[in-house]
């Protein structure tokens, strides 16, 4: 009875250590989610300033009969200078600068896509809300500290000053950033967007999946069912093995090397990205993929040879329908790995800074990861909650894919 | 016994079978008859299913596996030779296995399989008809007419045995090999299947490996007792059952081994 008090005290202690270590890794991942969303989720939001606009001709050089053309051409930056001077009178010039300052510099493009979709308001007056400057933005949101010596501040007291007057008079507001989801990068914190870099790395995916997967099936079946097993099909087993624990970046200097040096693929589009995670992503399809066709029962086989089908047959008609489920959770598992790989986008270019959202695969692109990357160099205090964003967004896309390759398997399993 | 030569379907004559440097088969000569029901009896590892799979060549898959010996169809047509291919050989001898192995899509599509890739039918109605056809013979029809879309796996045991059944008979082959068909089913099941293989032998001529006494005796009309590799006796089934010519025999089936 001792001995069995014994085994079943240290069956506790096991389960105790178990519960430990779960909780712990748990409890680790806790504190990388909130410091996550807690720096992250400001991207979300940005902030504005209410201010008088007329449309004023005479600044912008166009009027109510102008093409679409013309007003895109058009200057808006003496506009966005006269709304400034407008909203705030009686201004010197150094005045003039700080509270320019407050306003994003890019709220020239706001104006201007505003008139290009209400081509109508040439010379009348509108209430808009203008994006304020990063700095500023950090100031409402409370990241940086107020109460610091002037000289250790972005914003001066004058600028403060003016803020408060502006909050007094409730034209400070906050509102939802969705430039963060459609636009492309950019030198300001408050008008980058993550659009680009997911865009990039879609194209990058798809090009990875459209070459690894069929390559990836067609090698496993032609291994798994169709050569005989011997010595070479032996090496071949370890040399895909290896291949799947090289390091990534082993396949950006293959993509550098081969597509860029040799056959002379353009630097930094997301053909060669994808292709590069492609070659990264294929042992994982060829290993998942084998063990996937290994698992089909061989009665199913005999089943169809012994009515007659061909070998190719049986396995287009029975084997690999079956073991595709199985295939394609080892892919998109792979896939997920590929959408997080940034050492293979840092060797083939895809980490330079790219403001157009690209149209297609050989456009300039950054990858999501890469993004993330670049973003967390820079200096600026908004360019961090950007990082933290695009992290969260990278994390919603693994969850998404990691989610539907085990929707995947359950269905296969339910199946068999 | 006097046999007219054509009125044999399959014709062996000396057969070895290694798998590697392992006997199976040692030189084993039997001849099948037309639309009988012959049993393979003998204890495990005997060599009857691999003596089976030799017939329509299912152990070509088996990279280790040699086949030796004279094996002709219809008394004319050299099973391994080059004048046939194994795909229309299959179409010729059909096979049931030990477990039931339907295919994991629909009832209509398990049976319709075989006629498709075969080009047996040319229309929708003449495939439907085939399967229809192939189902009742299989006495499975009543069972699955409402749900031939049904995924075949869910059937019971005793049905998924008669729907390979179906299969096997959807294309219309000379020989059905079955490979104890009935080891994985109930007795109910079982009984079901021998009934059925009695109906089949008007138009088929099939080769049973069983492990039961019993089920030999009840359902075939000639019984080969295989032992170590090598074929001990060969004769009617009521013969081997009651008169054995060798003391081997007689042991087993009184299962004094085995």
């Amino acid at each position: 009875m001792n001995s069995l008090n014994k085994r079943l005290s240290a069956e506790k202690r096991f389960q105790a250590y178990g519960l430990f270590a779960v909780a712990l890794s748990m409890f680790f991942v806790l504190i990388l989610m909130w410091k996550i969303f807690s720096t992250g989720s400001g991207a979300f939001v940005r902030t504005t300033i209410e201010a008088n606009v007329f449309f004023n001709p005479d600044f912008i050089q166009v009027n109510q009969n102008s093409l679409e053309k013309e007003l895109y051409r058009a200057s808006y930056v003496a506009l966005a200078d006269e709304v400034v001077r407008q909203n705030h009178p009686n201004l010197n010039e150094e005045q003039f600068i700080k509270v320019r300052e407050m306003y994003t510099r890019k709220f020239d493009y706001q104006l201007r896509d505003y008139l290009l979709e209400n081509p109508d308001k040439i010379g009348q007056s509108i209430i808009m809300k203008i994006t304020a400057s990063s700095d500023l933005d950090q100031i409402v949101k409370g990241n940086y500290p107020r109460d610091v010596p002037e000289a250790q501040r972005k914003i001066n007291d004058y600028q403060l000053s003016v803020l408060d007057k502006l909050t007094s008079e409730g034209k400070v507001s906050s509102v939802f950033n969705f430039w963060f989801f459609t636009k492309g990068d950019s030198r300001d914190p408050e008008t980058a967007g993550i659009w680009g870099a997911v865009m990039g790395s879609l194209y990058a995916l798809i090009i990875c999946f459209s070459f690894a997967f069929p390559i990836g099936l067609l090698a496993s079946v032609y291994l798994e069912e169709f050569v005989k097993p011997g010595k070479v099909t032996d090496i071949i087993e370890v040399n895909i093995n290896n291949l799947a624990a090289v390091p990534s970046i082993v396949f950006g200097l293959l993509g550098l090397g081969m597509l860029i040096g040799v056959i002379g693929l353009p630097y930094q589009v997301p053909l060669v990205g994808g292709l590069v995670l492609g070659f990264m992503t294929l042992p994982t399809i060829i290993i998942a993929s084998r063990a996937s066709l290994r698992s089909v029962p061989p009665s199913i086989r005999e089943g169809a040879l012994a009515v007659g089908a061909t070998k190719m047959q049986t396995v287009f008609h029975h084997v690999i329908p079956l073991s595709l489920p199985g295939t394609l959770t080892g892919t998109i598992i792979g896939m997920a790995q590929a959408l997080g790989e940034t050492a293979p986008l840092l060797m083939i270019g895809m980490v330079a800074f790219v403001m157009e959202i690209p149209g297609g695969p050989l456009d300039p692109a950054t990858g999501l990861p890469s993004q993330i990357y670049l973003w967390s160099e820079s200096a600026e205090r908004g360019f961090l909650e950007k990082t933290s964003a695009g992290i969260m967004l990278l994390l919603l896309f693994l969850i998404i894919m990691n989610t539907a390759a085990v929707l995947i398997r359950r269905r296969l399993e339910i199946k068999w | 016994m006097v046999e007219q030569v054509n009125s044999f379907a399959i014709k062996t004559k000396n057969v070895s079978v290694h798998y590697g440097n392992k006997m199976a088969i040692d030189d084993v000569t039997i001849n099948f008859t037309k639309n009988d029901v012959t049993s393979l009896i003998g204890p495990s590892g005997c060599g009857k299913s691999t003596f089976l799979r030799c017939l329509n060549r299912m152990n070509d898959v088996i990279d280790s596996c040699k086949v030796q010996g004279e094996f002709l169809l219809n008394g004319v047509t050299d099973i391994y030779g080059d004048s046939i291919q194994v795909e229309t050989l299959r179409e010729k001898i059909g096979m049931v296995f030990q477990k039931p192995n339907p295919f994991p899509k629909s009832i209509f599509e398990n049976v319709a399989y075989g006629p498709k890739i075969h080009g047996l039918a040319s229309t929708q109605s003449e495939l439907n008809d085939i399967v229809m056809d192939s189902l009742n013979r299989a006495g499975l029809y009543e069972e699955v007419k409402d749900r031939m879309d049904d995924i075949a796996t869910g059937l019971s045991g005793g049905q998924q045995q008669r729907l390979c059944i179906a299969r096997a008979i959807a294309i219309r082959p000379e020989i059905i090999l079955m490979d104890e068909p009935c080891s994985a089913l109930d007795p109910i099941a079982t009984a079901r299947i021998e009934e059925l293989i009695n109906e089949l032998k008007e138009n088929y001529t099939i080769i049973i490996v069983t492990h039961s006494m019993s089920q030999a005796s009840r359902i075939s009309q000639r019984t080969a007792f295989f032992h170590l590799g090598k074929l001990i006796e060969h004769g009617d089934t009521s013969k081997i059952f009651t008169k054995p010519d060798k003391e081997q025999t007689n042991d087993y089936i009184t299962g004094r081994f085995g």
